[in-house]
């Protein structure tokens, strides 16, 4: 493959990579890239957790002052971007990074220092957003950022300015890591895994990156309008000049739609690899789970518009649209059911990983039902903007997606570390999520009935609403503590827990076959794959309920290097690239300083230019 | 039932949150609405909802069934390996497909229905969203009024929806869905309400610092009680006081020259002037009476003169923002034409009376976050200010303006 030899220097600026802080920040290992990914998620999750206890506790009761008006309209805003962009997306790419190559036989993905210079910018995009806090400036016109409210009309200051930017950075990330799994899919298979044998979790990233490479293009299009109007005076969304609002909601819900799925079908593929290994049996209908995925992705472009039933679009429209979300409907009910169909007539063992993976199917149900009784426009024009949507959209995002991922996090924290996690503690975590998250958005769905408009700082008394908010606020406070808890269970098991040998699980696919945590080569030998559970074999599959025990200290896997396997290099390059964006975004927020600015752009063209100069792979031995 | 203390927890925990579902003092539920949309959302929604219980109960009931009946237990044979079955995967498709047939069609009927032109006798309501509150325009009767909305129990009513600014949304939970108001657009909505009632009314699209506190209340009244308020809305302002005495004596007596001019009389009250048609305080439902603490340091120790407050009104900075009909002409801020008759100040956060009033005066931006009427009283004010005298006689004065 290298076609560029390298030159010695090179081999002796490798040595500095391999320990210490230098191996992460010059990483091109995706399972490092990976850790990295997640532990960022992690940071942002307590993060965006701390700005719901916030708002919860400002809406404990009626005329609260817990915090002001402007400071709720930043925690909302933040919560929201915070935990979509910042939370549950990195935390999917988490999985995308150590996953996928493990799970298609492939030694790293296809740009290990695109992927490298995708997670530096994701970093330097979070970060960027969440300086404002320290301006007091945080972005305060919700998630969604309808114009005219985010013009320099009606918000001159530079919150909005650093959630612009701050998108168009998280942007940049997403696209660049789509382009590299699809690349890393298409291309790095093991010999004999065709298509219809890749396992569900990679299949369910596939889908995913073709969403967020078709659909980021048209928010990076959307933001760079507001951009251009913040910062050049360009009048896209100015109303003075006869701007029509509806183009930004067009262009975001364009956008908006498909990020739903981008959020929520990687938690389809954890459960999905998740509930067959303890159930003992295969999923359930593997093709259709495939199919109903892709037309969940292509559906997924035509719903748009049912985010703006109260604009007014006229009958004709509400009626398409509805149709469509109907429609939709139907391949994610058939998930639902094949889910169950896995478990049917299975072996269950309920690990925490396996509860968290019931959860999801219970939960989602419950948001999906919700999200059919928005589709149809007369009765969602008395649900939109109510507490209603927020408790259906909670129900999709933290029963849904979180759920998935929680699920994930357990399934394959033995791969990661090479531990397991405490399962006592994980039950515990279990149960208080399960019923804090219940206790959250549940009472919501009454909130929304009756009459709560959503993203209010404040509600009056005598309303019957004070009961519901109190509920709600108890379980965000049992959420918060589940979380601490989950917190302290991932970092004690670390050392504690006992050791997990390649596969603890009695699981199917190839990433169990390699030792826990994998070798930075993953496979010694690349393997043939000639079925779509390699781990189990051919029918009669995995046999009765046994499971490995844990194994003891293993001798560690040998390097590469006496493998004489040839892995990328490590370089800082794609880091100092992503600096370069960071000090270009900067300038730009900086009252346009020019100086800054192009500076910016030196740092990030000249880094570019020598990083492609850098030969991909050291010289061979 | 003791043998799953877990299962005891989370049966307790889901009682818990099904019987706050119980809490029934909800007035501004979209349940049991009061106009024939309302009628129509209704019925579809609970249609939605019925059928969305039936699919979660059954969709919950084999997840369970599932979970209890296959956990694995020791020396149990291996699971049999199936992979899929068509037959199944079939059938749960048709199934929720006829199951969505059955909630497409009537909601595109419902569709059709709640969209349909409005009928040409109803009455016509043209609606401006600002930030934070909101104008009611009612071209058929020439009169503008703010933040209180009167129709007709049982007259279809049309709505023109505006927007000043930002984009805002018109929401009246016991009346109909929400519709936004769309900068540069005009938006419509009609409907017929079935009752007379006094209800709630919400800004439901986030529109900046003050979005919770854009309400608005709605009173639908019988047709007499509708005839006499437009009567009283389309009359100037009630407060007889002939604005330009008060000053007149006063310079007249400094220079001790000609003797005053006799004051005008006062006009003689006409019954659409006494009688506002508006809904009688003490027959308000707690619901639309506000309860906003007020910020604390509001002090009202002083009493007002209206008759002052009506001279001091014409040359104060109100006159720049606020329409008095006959007096000031302003059109920022919502028309006072008739303030006193309304229940409400501030869009619906404040009861109208004279303490709070004068604390509205002195310092709107700490009574509502962001609120675009500046801080008039002294040491509030960015420069100068009113003494607590003057914003007294004001407030008296807009008291008196029924």
């Amino acid at each position: 493959m290298a076609t560029i030899v390298a030159p010695p220097s090179v081999a002796r600026h490798q040595a500095r990579y391999e320990t210490g802080i230098w191996s992460w920040l010059a990483t091109t290992d995706h399972k490092r890239i990976g850790k990295l990914y997640l532990y960022t998620s992690l940071l942002w999750f307590f993060v965006g957790g701390l700005e719901a206890l916030l708002i919860r506790t400002q809406l404990w009761g009626p005329n609260g002052r817990f915090v002001t008006a402007e400071t709720y309209n930043q925690l909302f805003t933040m919560h929201g971007t915070t935990m979509v962009f910042l939370v549950i997306m990195p935390f999917s790419a988490a999985f995308f990074n150590f996953l996928i190559p493990l799970q298609i036989g492939a030694r790293d993905v296809a740009f290990p220092r695109l992927n490298a210079f995708s997670y530096w910018v994701f970093l330097l995009g979070g970060v960027f957003m969440n300086v404002s806090w320290l301006l007091h400036a945080a972005p305060d016109a919700g998630w969604f950022g309808y114009a005219p409210l985010t013009t320099k009309a009606y918000a001159p200051g530079i919150n909005i300015d650093f959630w612009v930017l701050g998108l168009q950075i998280l942007g940049l990330s997403s696209l660049a890591a789509a382009f590299n799994f699809i690349t890393t899919i298409i291309n790095l298979r093991a010999p004999g895994m065709d298509f219809m044998k890749m396992p569900v979790f990679t299949w369910m990233s596939f889908v995913t990156q073709f969403l967020l490479a078709l659909s980021f293009p048209i928010i990076t299009v959307a933001v760079t309008f507001l951009m251009l109007d913040r910062f050049y005076g360009t009048n896209f969304y100015t109303i003075a000049a006869g701007a029509d609002p509806l183009l930004w909601q067009h262009l975001f819900w364009l956008f908006g739609h498909p990020e739903v799925y981008i959020l929520i079908l990687p938690a389809f593929g954890l459960v999905s690899e998740v509930l067959p290994i303890f159930s003992r049996k295969p999923l359930f209908g593997y093709s259709v789970m495939v199919y109903s995925a892709m037309v969940i992705a292509f559906l997924g472009f035509g719903v748009w518009a049912h985010h703006m039933f109260a604009v007014g679009m006229g009958r004709v429209a509400d009626s398409a649209f509805a149709i469509m979300t109907m429609l939709i409907g139907i391949p994610t009910g058939v998930k639902i059911f094949n889910w169950i169909g896995t478990l049917w007539g299975g072996r269950l063992r309920f690990t925490t990983a396996m509860k968290f993976a019931i959860a999801l199917i219970a939960l989602f149900t419950i948001g999906g039902i919700s999200g059919v009784m928005h589709s149809s426009p007369p009765s969602d024009l008395q649900q939109t903007d109510s507490y209603f949507i927020v408790a259906h959209f909670h129900y999709v995002l933290f029963g849904g997606s979180m759920m998935g991922l929680f699920a994930g996090l357990y399934f394959y924290y033995p791969k990661i570390t090479g531990r397991l996690m405490s399962e006592k503690i994980g039950t515990v975590h279990f149960w208080m999520t399960f019923i804090g998250m219940n206790l959250t958005f549940f009472p919501m769905h009454f909130l929304g009935l009756n009459g709560m408009p959503r993203r209010t700082w404040t509600y009056d008394a005598n309303q019957g609403w004070e009961m519901s908010n109190q509920m709600a606020t108890v379980g965000a406070y049992l959420l918060g503590a589940a979380t601490l808890l989950f917190a302290y269970n991932w970092f004690s098991s670390m050392k504690k827990g006992p050791v997990a040998g390649n596969d603890p699980w009695g699981a199917a696919t190839l990433e169990w076959s390699i030792p826990s945590p994998p070798p930075d080569y993953n496979f010694a030998v690349i393997p043939t794959v000639t079925s779509r559970t390699p781990l189990w074999g051919a029918d009669p599959g995995p046999g009765p309920v046994t499971y490995p025990a844990p194994a003891g200290n293993a001798a560690p896997p040998k390097t590469a290097a006496q493998l004489h396997i040839t892995m990328p290099t490590a370089t800082i390059k794609p880091l100092i690239a992503a600096l370069g964006l960071g000090v270009m975004f900067t300038g730009l927020i900086w009252h346009k300083n020019m100086p800054v600015m192009l500076a910016g752009a030196a740092i990030f063209v000249a880094s570019l230019y020598n990083w492609l100069l850098t030969p991909l792979e050291p010289e061979h031995h | 039932m003791n043998r799953h203390p877990r299962a005891r927890w989370a049966l307790a925990a889901a009682l818990a949150i099904v019987l706050s579902a119980c809490n029934q003092y909800a007035p501004d539920t979209i349940f049991g609405a009061h106009s024939q949309f309302g009628h129509d959302v209704d019925q579809l929604t609970r249609r939605l909802l019925y059928m969305g219980i039936a699919v979660f109960v059954l969709v919950e009931t084999a997840l369970i069934f599932a979970v209890f009946k296959f956990r694995a237990r020791p020396g149990a044979p291996p699971a049999v390996q199936t992979h899929g079955n068509a037959t199944l995967e079939i059938t749960w498709t048709i199934i929720p497909a006829v199951i969505l047939a059955f909630i497409a069609v009537p909601s595109i009927q419902t569709i059709f229905r709640t969209q349909s032109e409005p009928p040409a006798d109803a009455l016509q309501i043209e609606v401006i969203g600002h930030q934070w509150w909101w104008e009611f325009k009612y071209p058929q009767y020439n009169f503008t009024t703010a933040n209180e909305l009167y129709v007709e129990s049982g007259r279809p009513v049309a709505f023109a929806l505006k927007t000043q600014d930002v984009l805002h949304s018109f929401w009246i939970p016991q009346l109909s869905g929400k519709r936004d108001l769309i900068s540069n657009r005009t938006n419509h909505l009609w409907f017929t309400p079935d009752s007379i009632g006094a209800y709630n009314g919400f800004c439901a699209e986030f529109c900046g610092a003050s979005h919770a506190n854009m309400r608005f209340k709605v009173f639908a009244v019988s047709a007499a009680q509708f005839a006499e308020y437009v009567a009283h809305q389309q009359t100037g302002p009630v407060y007889p006081v002939p604005v330009d005495s008060a000053t007149a004596v006063k310079t007249t007596a400094a220079k001790g020259a000609k003797p005053a001019p006799a004051p005008a009389p006062a006009p003689a009250l006409t019954a659409a002037m006494t009688n506002t048609g508006t809904w009688p305080l003490d027959q308000l439902p707690k619901h639309v009476i506000p309860a906003t603490p007020l910020p604390p340091g509001s002090v009202d120790t002083v009493a007002g003169d209206a008759a002052r407050g009506a001279a001091f009104f014409k040359t104060a900075a109100c006159i720049g923002c606020h329409t008095v009909k006959g007096v000031s002409f302003g059109v920022i801020g919502p028309n006072l034409t008739h303030i006193g008759s309304r229940t409400t100040i501030a869009s619906g956060l404040y009861p109208n009376d004279h303490a709070h009033l004068v604390a509205w005066i002195k310092n709107a931006p700490a009574m509502k976050p962001g609120s675009q009427m500046m801080a008039l009283g002294m040491g509030a004010a960015a420069a100068g200010g009113y003494t607590d005298q003057q914003i007294a006689d004001i407030a008296a004065y807009l008291s008196a303006l029924k």
